[in-house]
């Protein structure tokens, strides 16, 4: 729909280019943030021996382990350590921090596609129903619907899932990624990816899908809700913005249903604004995720995150941060550029 | 290390075996471990610890300890149901000289992977201990301290080690050698100077516990098979393999062994899971055994009401503050919070280990544990204190479990109800609170201890002499002289009575105040028998059966 | 209910904020925004009231008749029974919703200052500081909030849990997310208007700078904010439960906070004590819910897409009467 001149896509390079290398100060400042904050609340000997050494005898570990030079002194060494792709290894349970990142960033992920794909199963339906008959009950109903998926805390909603699906109807399990059985064989095999339905495929063991899967009912929709109850209001939102364009009232005025008209036309262009969003919210997926995978033992990043900041382990922090951080910044790169190639406005 | 120097430094008596103690805790219980056939069935036990390092040169902390109890030898370790240590891949070990002991291994020990475990192996394990703790390889996480009295360690023979000790005949020696820093590590898989990764250690089989280790997910997942091989002086695995599944959140492990999906839970659920799982009787058994674990509140000499360091010091009236607030705590209402799963305590030493007493019940409240405010008044009238003391308490909001502020809320209300104080309470997080307590940061403070070993002396030697732990200036000289001697006591009868006086003594002064207790506690399935919870304060594997 | 059209009143009513969108809306709208409306005042109240209504102080652990019981169901005495410390859940409630107020004012405050004041310089200025700020801003938008709290509330206290650090950690973390937004918003606007005939006017007759910012940028861009203003008090007060949650909230003797007490409550709920869970799990939500509805229920009246036929006729009408 876009009219592109040659003037105008030699700009879109351009902005890429730009948009493109935005994304390296955007980590770099992340991780100074992250490396100060982290240093001025202490440092992991005091965290996990500070209940059971002696003061002096604590003084000297941190001596001899450098947590008490300069920060300054501290971060170049830091920097020349990532300069060097030295990423370290954790402190509180001596793994590479790649080795983190790839163990529990695959759980995470697998966790945000489930939770985007309950999104978008909920949240663009029920936001084209209410855009269909808004400023109704119905609408009223399903915008309220939405504030509470959205608004509700994740602690809360995850409790009373778990309560009604796992511990009054057992129909669910109560919390993990698989059975101890199926995990075990997933462990067993060599190079597992660590995403658990191909895992679970690779095991040949017709029950262990089945079994990953029920697991993720539960974390998905709890994770999922929040996101579909943006994605409802922003449909809603959307539609109804493109329902009152004059393109619109053309189709209408054409004999174009009303049905038809939401779904079809008012909806397509309604996406951009949608998939913008997609890059704000898988931030919003990640945060999120501290808390889910908490209450269901999800053995992902956010799982980990918790434990290893009470454990004030730098390098595991830094690296998780780092991490969220280059998806973020990946992500809202990608949606930059489709909003781009769709709306040469955007462009600078 | 200076402190730990100095803590050993007056030992004068001769050694001999480890204190033998009967322990009896009321409401604690511990089937025998069935020694016959070795059950076929898998058992799934789960938990909250979370393991640092599998390496024992990398950790010290009771989650990485739960896992190398199962997988690695010790020279000496606890049997079952006993707080002794006894030889196990030793065969017998003395004092050969008031400095040196020797230790006798069995002969033609192997690992599982059969490399030869014979005395260089255990010169190796202790120089590395040694080494990695001093050039910090362990990132500061290691249980060398533990070490301190050991100068070096020689090879006699194949089958001989002697031990070089800097102070002479430290009856904890062999205690030390069951302790975290003792398990006897593979020389041909082990760095001598850095940490081994768990990945190394697994795939090397380099184990010679009970188990080895099968399969392993750090902190998720760990497989461990029965090992054939093991020589130890405990009986061999009862039950032929068992997974244990780690988690992060109580509730979650409370809900799974209930449901069966686990056969057993072991550390750490809530008070009101324990409460609640011990009504479902139809379900699982709740077992308790006698804990090492204990709270207390510490007064900072210096900073506390009429301290050395304040602008009204006292002594006479800051230790009639001590006393009057051991007079108003009521143990048992604190004790009920945590629904029995913490236990009043009444002395320094815990009620079970050789020499503990109630020294404090008989000197404060009604004389019978109980709380009494016309004995907190009359003290606080007669050293002429006559307006409300105010209080400064702080506890540390995230290490010891889930209720402290409950139980310091509950505090603040009894001594707040009295009349004789006023309370401010604050909860500190873990590590701004291990940086201020030993450095005159709070004036009143939470603490608890885990031992390193079941013995009274963990309780006393690391906290009253100067230099120790606690650092809140307490100092009697009495009761140093006591903790040099009772460590190197060697008339079993005689150290008892000397531990004994060490708390009557601090139970005077007030150095700190005891509170609670804790109880060790397994859940298990109904189809989950065996389980044994002990003053060694070790979680054995091996003896469920299912 | 049907939609009664508004009757026109004093114009000094009509410009208070949100009593003239309550006047413009109608029908369905009118209805959320009314509830919207209904529920945060009622929240307000209990929350300045919470010292007379509530049965006990939220720290309260015994009264003349002796020590509470804990973990005692529904009764006379504690309408919404006692947590297993013996805390009175009703009492503990109430009072909290002093503690999410408290938060949210210090969050929208800061924020707002901040992310205007910044967005009103850097639009306005432009140059090399503008592009810093916005690549800053972009940076700080990916970071996870939580985690920001949970490192800057030990910053702040020293790890203390008390009231005050409690709120500010709450606040300040919020803040770092909000003030990009609000950023982001008053800056776009600042550069759109800054094109505009009527600012070029407007400094030909002699307005100052700041003047010419200030009244025209902030008249323009108050149609956004009302929505981010909601969306920011919401996240302020979940912060604060979440930090809560995860166990580095306030102190359960220095304020009430729903975050901690349900945390503490997540051990009670699988053992069939469900009051303690239930009630501070509900107070959030409908806070939130009052909340939210309020922002949207603004945000429907400040967006003509959204607005209903009359409700675009009734500001026309209250346009020309002002």
């Amino acid at each position: 729909m876009a009219e592109k001149t040659h003037a105008a896509s030699g700009g879109l390079i351009r902005y890429l280019v730009v948009r493109f290398l935005l994304i390296f100060p955007t980590i770099f400042i992340l991780v100074t943030l992250v490396f100060f904050l982290m240093r001025v609340t202490g440092d992991p000997i005091t965290a996990s021996q500070g209940g059971r050494l002696p003061p002096d005898e604590l003084a000297q570990r941190i001596h001899t382990a450098g947590y008490d030079q300069p920060i300054i002194v501290q971060y170049a060494q830091y920097l020349g350590q990532l300069l060097r792709g030295d990423f370290g290894t954790t402190y509180s349970d001596h793994q590479p921090i790649t080795t983190v990142l790839t163990t529990y960033g695959t759980a995470t992920l697998e966790l945000a596609v489930y939770a985007l794909v309950v999104a978008f199963i909920v949240g663009i339906p029920l936001g084209m129903l209410a855009a269909f008959i808004r400023d109704r009950w119905g609408d009223a109903v399903l915008r309220v619907l939405a504030i509470l998926f959205y608004a509700t805390p994740i602690f809360f909603s995850g409790l009373l899932l778990k309560l009604v699906f796992s511990i009054w109807l057992h129909v669910l399990p109560v919390a993990g990624r698989a059975s101890t059985t199926v995990e075990l064989k997933m462990q067993e095999l060599s190079n597992p990816t660590g995403i658990y339905f191909i895992d679970a495929l690779r095991t040949g063991d017709p029950a262990a899908l089945p079994d990953v899967l029920q697991h993720a009912i539960l974390p998905a929709v709890t994770l999922g809700l929040l996101t579909a109850g943006i994605f409802l209001r922003l449909v809603r939102t959307n539609v109804i913005g493109t329902l009152n364009t004059g393109y619109i009232d053309a189709a209408r005025s054409r004999g174009v249903g009303e049905y038809r008209l939401v779904t079809r036309h008012a909806f397509r262009p309604a996406l951009i604004p949608i998939i913008t969003v997609i890059g704000l919210q898988i931030a919003m997926l990640l945060g999120g995720a501290v808390l889910t995978e908490t209450t269901f033992e999800w053995n992902g990043l956010g799982y980990q995150l918790n434990h290893y900041l009470q454990a004030r382990d730098f390098v595991a922090v830094q690296g998780i941060v780092a991490l969220l951080a280059v998806i973020v910044a990946v992500v809202n790169f990608i949606v930059d550029i489709i909003a781009a190639l769709i709306d040469p406005r955007v462009r600078y | 290390m200076t402190s730990f120097t100095k803590r050993r430094a007056g030992l004068i008596a001769l050694a001999a075996t480890a204190v033998a103690g009967s322990l009896v805790l009321a409401g604690c219980s511990g089937s025998s471990p069935s020694t016959g056939s070795t059950g076929g069935a898998t058992i799934t036990l789960g938990t909250t610890d979370s393991i640092v390092a599998l390496d024992p040169a990398g950790s010290y902390d009771n989650g990485s300890f739960a896992v190398q109890t199962q997988v690695f030898g010790f020279l000496f370790d606890t049997p079952y149901n006993s707080p002794d240590v006894k030889p196990s891949l030793a065969e017998s070990g003395s004092f050969i000289n008031p400095t040196t002991f020797e230790v006798k291994l069995k002969p033609n020990l192997t690992f599982a992977n059969g490399d030869p475990l014979n005395a260089a192996s255990v010169k190796f394990t202790f120089d590395r201990q040694q080494a990695i703790g001093a050039s910090g390889a362990d990132g500061g996480n290691g249980p060398s301290s533990l070490l301190a009295n050991l100068d070096k360690t020689t090879v006699v023979d194949d089958t001989t080690v002697d031990f070089h000790l800097k102070v002479a005949n430290d009856q904890t020696f062999e205690q030390v050698l069951s302790s975290p820093v003792g398990p006897i590590v593979d020389q041909k898989v082990f760095s001598p100077t850095a940490l081994t990764t768990d990945d190394a250690i697994v795939a090397a089989n380099a184990f010679e516990g009970q188990y080895t280790i099968k399969s392993y997910k750090v902190n998720q997942l760990v497989d461990y098979v029965k090992n054939a091989g093991y020589v130890g002086v405990l009986p061999p695995a009862a039950n032929a393999e068992v997974v244990v599944k780690y988690y992060k959140n109580s509730s979650n492990l409370k809900l799974d062994v209930e449901s069966g999906n686990i056969d057993a839970a072991y550390r750490s659920l809530s008070a009101q899971d324990i409460a609640d799982l011990k009504t479902a009787t139809d379900k699982v058994t709740v077992t308790t055994g006698p804990g090492g674990e204990i709270r207390y509140l510490v007064f900072n000499f210096k900073t506390q009401p009429f301290g050395t360091g304040t602008s009204t010091p006292d002594p006479a009236k800051a230790l009639a503050v001590r006393q009057a607030v051991a007079d108003v705590i009521n143990r048992q209402a604190l004790s009920d919070l945590y629904k029995g799963t913490y236990t009043p305590l009444y002395s320094y030493v815990p009620n079970g280990l050789t020499g503990a007493n109630t020294a404090l019940k008989s000197l404060y409240g009604d004389g019978n544990g109980g709380p009494s405010l016309d004995k907190a008044k009359a003290v606080l009238t007669a050293a002429g204190i006559t307006s409300p003391v105010a209080l400064d308490i702080t506890y540390n909001s995230d290490h010891y479990g889930p209720q402290s502020g409950d139980e310091y809320g509950l505090l603040k209300s009894q001594l707040e109800a009295s009349g004789l104080f006023t309370v401010n309470l604050n909860g500190v997080e873990n590590v701004t609170f291990s940086k201020q307590a030993p450095n005159d940061g709070y004036p009143l403070f939470q603490r608890g201890w885990f031992p390193d070993y079941s013995d009274a002396d963990n309780y006393l030697a690391p906290f009253f002499p100067q230099g120790g732990f606690l650092h809140n200036h307490y100092d009697n000289p009495a009761v140093d002289k006591l903790i040099s001697q009772e460590t190197g006591e060697t008339d079993a009868a005689k150290r008892a009575a000397e531990i004994g006086q060490i708390q009557d003594l601090v139970a005077k002064d007030l150095d700190t105040i005891p509170l609670l207790q804790g109880a060790q506690v397994i859940v298990t399935g109904k189809s989950v028998t065996g389980a044994v919870l002990d003053a060694s304060f070790k979680f054995r594997y091996a003896t469920l059966t299912k | 209910m049907t939609a009664v059209p508004a009757k026109p009143r004093g114009t000094w009513l009509a410009k208070v904020p949100v009593l003239r969108e309550l006047r413009q809306s109608v029908g369905v709208q009118r209805f959320m925004l009314l509830v919207g409306v209904i529920i945060t005042l009622v929240y307000i109240l209990v929350a300045l009231l919470a010292p007379v209504i509530a049965p006990y102080r939220f720290n309260q652990l015994q009264d003349a008749s002796g020590t509470f019981p804990g973990s005692a169901a529904p009764s006379a005495t504690h309408l919404w029974g006692t947590t297993i410390a013996g805390y009175d859940v009703l009492s503990r409630t109430l009072y909290a919703s002093q503690t999410a107020l408290m938060a949210i004012v210090a969050a929208v405050i800061i924020s707002l200052i901040i992310g205007v004041l910044l967005g009103l310089f850097s639009g306005y200025f432009g140059g090399p500081l503008d592009r810093i700020l916005v690549v800053v801003c972009d940076a700080i938008y990916a970071f996870p909030s939580l985690l920001l709290a949970i490192v800057i509330s030990i910053m702040l206290s020293r790890g203390q849990s008390s009231l005050w650090s409690g709120i500010m950690a709450a606040a300040l973390s919020i803040s770092v997310v909000y003030v990009p937004q609000y950023f982001r918003v008053v800056r776009s606007e600042v550069v759109r208007i800054k094109a505009e005939a009527y600012v070029e006017s407007a400094k030909v007759i002699g307005a100052g700078n700041g003047r010419v910012l200030f009244v025209h940028v902030l008249r323009n861009s108050v149609r956004t904010l009302p929505l981010i203003i909601t969306l920011n008090a919401v996240d302020a007060f979940e912060t604060l439960a979440g930090l809560g949650f995860l166990g580095l909230g306030i102190e359960p003797s220095s304020a009430a906070e729903w975050g901690y007490d349900l945390q503490k409550a997540v051990s009670d709920v699988t053992a069939g004590i469900w009051w303690t869970a239930l009630f501070p799990g509900l107070a959030i939500v409908l806070l939130a819910l009052g909340i939210s509805l309020l922002g949207e229920g603004l945000n429907d009246l400040a967006d003509p897409r959204l607005r209903r036929r009359s409700a675009e006729a009734n500001e026309a009408a209250l346009e020309l009467e002002a």
